[in-house]
């Protein structure tokens, strides 16, 4: 049986050779999560548009995930728990077997990702509206420069209270800025992961997620 | 030159063509985004009008074209896969031909490697270079290859493998070699 399985595991076991979407989109959500969730300020213009830029990547990726490659389709890394599961006991085994997209554990990294960044996207969405300024009130919310953004949107929110919307809002604020603490977390974790398992298999895993060729052991 | 085009022709599989589909087919999603978030702040702020409707309609044109598009670059990727996977297998045949030829014709490795640069279009001097030796001793190992595999010199020796390969898969070969036949 490992006899058959060399040639397939020689092939596989340096990961799938990432296509040009999901290496861009990616990159892309992720330089958007480290700039908006360290950088940038909440009700900023600039915060607004990255949360807009990540919501259509992660669109662009959800579409991919029907219409793209084999790999890169939901259908090939179905969240599991007990796959998961059998991956886990296969690290600490030390057994090494074959994935022809991310390994059950790395899928399931990916659903929670995606599902905490759409929290996060919707969140956003629903406190700031669209990336264009409203033509009445909002208008100065978008186009201050970044020194007096603080003031101002703590102005906006003085205007939203007093229409009666703070309790909401606040709430809104809570989930958004929980959920984007979160999701740093688990961008933690994802990067410790695949450290991991480039170690565990002696292949750097990043490489093909750059420029989407694959490394031989 | 022939050294840098082989090397060339070994990186071709992976081209910035697929790159540049992708990088546009992710300008056009954050453009049917940003249109749509558009589209639906003008209409709940001031109702269905001509302008907005007519903004939502394009917006709709794009979000389809970033579906169709997507489908497109599947093709693209898939198509490009495919001619990497046929390349290789291309290649991979025409090694495992080589070798068996080179065992045939029982060439010494020294006379096998300096074949192997022949075949990929190098001449003496390059040769003599790559394997940092004189050129007269790289001339007498070519002259003892072909001698061997019968041929009188470097064209016949590649024209010798390209018969090998094309011999059979291809119809419109067989159809051309029966003509002169059929005329005598």
């Amino acid at each position: 049986m490992a006899g058959a399985q060399t040639d397939e595991a020689a092939e596989a076991v340096r990961g799938p050779a990432w296509d040009p979407v999901v290496r861009l989109t990616h990159w892309g959500i992720a330089a958007a999560v480290l700039l908006n969730g360290l950088l940038t300020e909440g009700g900023e213009a600039a915060h607004v548009w990255i949360g807009w830029a990540a919501f259509a990547l992660l669109a662009l990726r959800v579409v991919w995930g029907f219409a793209g490659p084999e790999e890169a389709r939901f259908s090939a890394f179905p969240p599991s728990l007990s796959a998961a599961r059998g991956h886990v006991s296969d690290v600490l085994a030390g057994r090494r077997r074959t994935h022809r997209s991310h390994d059950p554990l790395g899928a399931l990294m990916t659903y929670a990702l995606w599902s905490v960044l759409a929290v996060v996207v919707a969140t956003g969405i629903a406190m700031e509206g669209g990336p264009f300024p409203e033509p009445g009130e909002a208008a100065s919310v978008a186009f201050v420069s970044a020194a007096t953004a603080d003031e101002v949107g703590e102005e906006a929110d003085d205007d939203h209270d007093e229409a009666g919307e703070g309790e909401e809002d606040e709430a809104l604020e809570e989930v958004h800025e929980a959920a984007a603490n979160l999701l740093l977390i688990l961008a933690a974790l994802h990067v410790a992961g695949v450290a991991l398992e480039s170690r565990r298999f002696g292949v750097n895993l990043v490489g093909p997620m750059i420029d989407g060729r694959r490394r031989g052991p | 030159m022939s050294r840098r085009a082989v090397r060339a022709a070994g990186r071709a599989g992976a081209s910035g063509r697929p790159f540049a589909l992708a990088a546009l087919l992710v300008v056009q999603t954050l453009c049917a985004v940003f249109f749509a978030a558009d589209v639906a702040a003008d209409l709940s702020w001031n109702g269905l009008s001509l302008h907005a409707g007519f903004e939502a309609v394009v917006a709709l044109a794009l979000a389809v074209g970033v579906a169709l598009g997507a489908v497109e670059m599947r093709r693209t990727l898939e198509r490009s896969r495919r001619a990497d996977a046929a390349a290789q297998a291309a290649s991979g045949a025409f090694a495992a031909l080589m070798e068996e030829r080179f065992e045939a014709w029982g060439l010494t490795p020294a006379e096998a490697e300096v074949a192997l640069f022949a075949l990929k279009g190098l001449d003496v001097a390059e040769i003599a270079a790559v394997r940092g030796a004189a050129a007269g001793t790289v001339r007498a190992q070519l002259a003892k290859v072909y001698a061997k595999a019968g041929v009188s010199g470097r064209g016949q020796l590649v024209s010798s493998f390209i018969e090998a390969l094309l011999d059979g898969p291809l119809p419109g070969a067989r159809r051309a070699a029966g003509r002169p036949e059929a005329a005598g």
